[in-house]
């Protein structure tokens, strides 16, 4: 164990006097290790931001309907009460001029917006909840309630949130694919690069062989260097895409507040590092390992 | 009892040429022998064999009783730590020092860092090359060149030590100051095999002469 332990760090040692050795060659592999590393995680939290705001909206349709001004309280509670009644209704709520005000406030962080206008400009309304997320009876009933006479207008809110929801599966399918080819190129990529070093320490390890070394023996040092490399390229891409977002989300968020939402890019928080890192060192490490592999088995 | 044994030992390389054909002998545990012959006799290749670094194309080499062909690839490593080798070609490496180079072999079976120097520093004092381990082998003279690879063959304390052609190149004076080496290590114990095409050194030594002749031993 002691052995092991020590045989590890001494190897460890060589890497990273090797990797200073060659500083601009160590540096130009790590930089294309965190590019195609950092890519696909920006994607990733790109998509897991977006993934949040579709999941805090509702998905099931909407529909929104403003009410004539001055109606009749008896004829409103007759078109509650029949709405509630339909069939595929999830829930009628009937919001209040009053509260839609207060709501607005809340949203806009203002506290006396009728100080400004005088007058409450909101119409009472109804906001509808159906059930399914089945276009054509949404279409059908905002078609129908738009003629209904206390009707003033009616919106169906749950339209950009399927869209937004719909893109994000996309996105999904697109994170999955890059991930998949950079993952591929980040491993051929390392294991060429252990292939040209093995090529430069090719007297070395016949001699090493030739004296007594094991397979692990020789294969340690390639190991150690592409699973430094791979730590170190992990580390680095996610530091360059936390840079990245952190600078955006200022404008992202102000964009976001104009339609009223609270929204900002995650940043990658321990789990993203560990993850990347975990990711980025396996591949290298796999890479250096069928690298060396296929210099070795030319030997019995 | 034999370290090494060879029982009608034939290797014939890619392309069908039979570099020592239908060998048998043996030697002792503790000999000393030389193997002598003309270039391309098959000398290189009889040492190879003992190491391991050839198989035979037919017959068995035993070292240690062990039948080389029939270790896997895992365990051949770790028989290999108990032979001392000096290659024809010297395989110095020149990206490192004599120090580092001497090292080696500890590094591969895992000395600890205190002892690995107590013994790379013993080694080199016993071939002469004391105060040279941090200069580049370079900057090394031909026969220094070639005690640098006797104090690798013998850092790690082998049981069997092949030489092949240790003294070539060298003058009569410095050839027989490496053999003379060789006989202190003989006195320990070691089992030794060198080889060498100029049979006159090794007449006044009175050991035993393997004599290869296009590979096949002559009397
Ligand atoms: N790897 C190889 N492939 C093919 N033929 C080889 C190989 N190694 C050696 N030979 C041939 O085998 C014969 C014996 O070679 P070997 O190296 O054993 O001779 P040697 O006695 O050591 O000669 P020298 O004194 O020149 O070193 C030579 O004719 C050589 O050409
Ligand atoms: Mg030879």
């Amino acid at each position: 164990m002691k052995h092991w332990f020590r045989l590890h760090t001494l190897a460890l040692r060589h890497t990273l006097l090797g990797l200073l050795r060659h500083p601009l060659s160590s540096l130009l592999n790590l930089l294309v290790i965190a590019i195609a590393a950092a890519l696909p995680l920006l994607l990733w939290l790109v998509l897991a931001s977006l993934a949040s705001v579709s999941n805090r909206l509702p998905v099931e349709p909407q529909i929104s309907v403003f009410l004539k001004n001055g109606h009749d309280v008896a004829a409103t509670k007759a078109l509650e009460q029949e709405l509630a009644a339909r069939k595929g209704m999830a829930k009628v709520r009937f919001v209040p001029r009053d509260e839609a005000l207060r709501q607005l406030e809340g949203a806009t962080g203002t506290t006396d917006l009728l100080a400004g206008l005088g007058e409450n400009p909101l119409p009472d309304a109804f906001v509808l909840t159906l059930h399914g997320t089945d276009a054509a009876p949404v279409e059908a009933l905002h078609a129908e309630l738009a003629r209904h006479p206390l009707v003033e207008e009616v919106q169906v809110d749950s339209a950009w949130a399927q869209r937004l929801e719909r893109l994000v599966a996309l996105g999904r399918s697109v994170f999955e694919v890059l991930a998949g080819l950079l993952a591929l190129a980040l491993a051929l990529i390392t294991g060429n690069a252990i292939r040209m070093q093995i090529l430069t320490r090719r007297e070395e390890i016949e001699v090493a062989r030739l004296i007594g070394a094991t397979d692990a023996f020789i294969r340690r040092p390639f190991i150690h260097f592409a699973a430094v490399q791979g730590v170190l390229g992990g580390l680095l891409a996610c530091g360059v895409v936390a840079l990245l977002l952190a600078r955006l989300n200022p404008a992202v968020s102000e964009l976001a507040q104009a339609y009223g939402q609270q929204f900002a890019l995650q940043l990658p928080d321990w789990r993203v590092l560990l993850a990347v890192c975990g990711a980025t060192t396996l591949l290298t490490w796999s890479g250096a390992w069928v690298a060396v592999w296929r210099h070795l088995r030319q030997w019995r | 009892m034999s370290t090494i044994q060879f029982q009608q030992v034939t290797k014939d390389y890619a392309g069908g040429f039979t570099a020592v054909k239908n060998l048998s002998f043996e030697i002792a545990s503790g000999e000393l022998v030389f193997l002598a012959g003309h270039s391309g006799a098959g000398k290189s290749t009889l040492l190879k064999l003992i190491a391991g670094i050839e198989q035979p194309t037919s017959g068995t080499v035993l070292v240690n009783k062990q039948n080389l062909a029939r270790l896997s690839r895992s365990s051949l490593p770790y028989v290999r730590r108990h032979i001392g080798l000096i290659f024809q070609d010297h395989k110095i490496l020149f990206d490192r020092s004599v120090y580092d180079n001497v090292a080696l072999p500890l590094d591969i079976i895992g000395f600890d860092g205190r002892e690995a120097k107590r013994r790379v520093q013993a080694a080199l004092d016993k071939v002469g090359l004391a105060g040279k381990e941090k200069l580049n082998p370079v900057a090394l003279s031909g026969g220094e060149q070639q005690r640098l690879c006797i104090a690798r063959a013998v850092v790690h304390r082998p049981a069997i030590l092949l030489a092949d052609e240790p003294t070539a190149n060298l003058d009569r004076d410095y050839a027989n100051d490496i053999l003379e080496l060789f006989k202190s290590f003989h006195q320990v114990g070691v089992t030794i095999v060198i080889s060498a095409h100029d049979e006159s050194l090794m007449a006044d030594y009175g050991r035993r002469i393997l004599r290869l002749k296009h590979g096949q031993f002559t009397a």
